[in-house]
């Protein structure tokens, strides 16, 4: 089964943690994932600034520990990106600003790549909300 | 055609649960999770004859006790639901 898994919230949120264990349980039952999409407040997910407290689970961490471990297709919706100040090294020369918050294993991409993620995939899975 | 509804939000504070009962056909079934575990408290919920699913960790955290109306599911039961059910519809 191939699945593609589009998350609404931040790390912070209990969806987004939600999202994780879902994805995790997809690939320990032998499924596919054909992509990862965060979209709107889920961008924040992929920051590689979130410092989350020591007696708390960093769920960003765990989140980009998982795409690289299993060589994910991890996108982050740029207009999204952008305007909560979520940049890569490209877009923060682009604009001439002066942190970069984004790196690999994510990509910053276009709204088509959900779109494209709905048509390949069997399921699209969203989490999103509290 | 059959759909999951996925609903995380608490039944006390806003209506997604009344609007997703609304429009639940008879092969749906909902999965309660996070705070929508709550649901379990909605009597309205099983009178429906729509099949009802809670994630077991939500019940747990929140000491809900499991109605014989529901049936809980762990992360890989959740995702056989998705398979099962031809489409999963989250009420984000």
């Amino acid at each position: 089964m191939k699945f593609a898994i589009a998350v609404f919230s931040a790390a912070h949120a209990p969806s987004s943690r939600r999202a994780l264990l879902f994805a995790q349980a997809a690939l320990a039952g032998g499924h596919e994932i054909v992509r990862l999409f965060f979209y709107q407040d889920g961008v924040h997910s992929a920051s590689n600034n979130i410092v989350a407290p020591q007696d708390e689970q960093d769920i960003a961490r765990q989140w980009r520990e998982f795409v690289s471990q299993h060589q994910l297709d991890g996108v982050v919706c740029i207009a999204a990106a952008l305007r909560r100040g979520m940049l890569d090294q490209g877009e923060a020369t682009r604009y001439q600003r002066s942190a970069v918050n984004l790196e690999a294993p994510w990509a910053l991409s276009g709204l088509g790549q959900l779109h494209d993620a709905a048509q390949n995939a069997d399921r699209l899975i969203c989490f999103g909300g509290t | 055609m059959s759909t999951l509804h996925v609903v995380s939000h608490s039944p006390f504070t806003d209506s997604r649960l009344d609007s997703c009962l609304r429009i639940c056909g008879s092969q749906d079934a909902i999965l309660l999770c996070g705070d929508g575990a709550y649901g379990l408290q909605q009597s309205a919920l099983h009178t429906q004859g729509v099949k009802v699913f809670v994630l077991a960790e939500d019940l747990q955290a929140r000491n809900l006790s499991l109605p014989d109306w529901a049936e809980r599911v762990d992360y890989p039961g959740f995702v056989q639901l998705s398979i099962t059910y031809d489409k999963v519809n989250a009420w984000l």
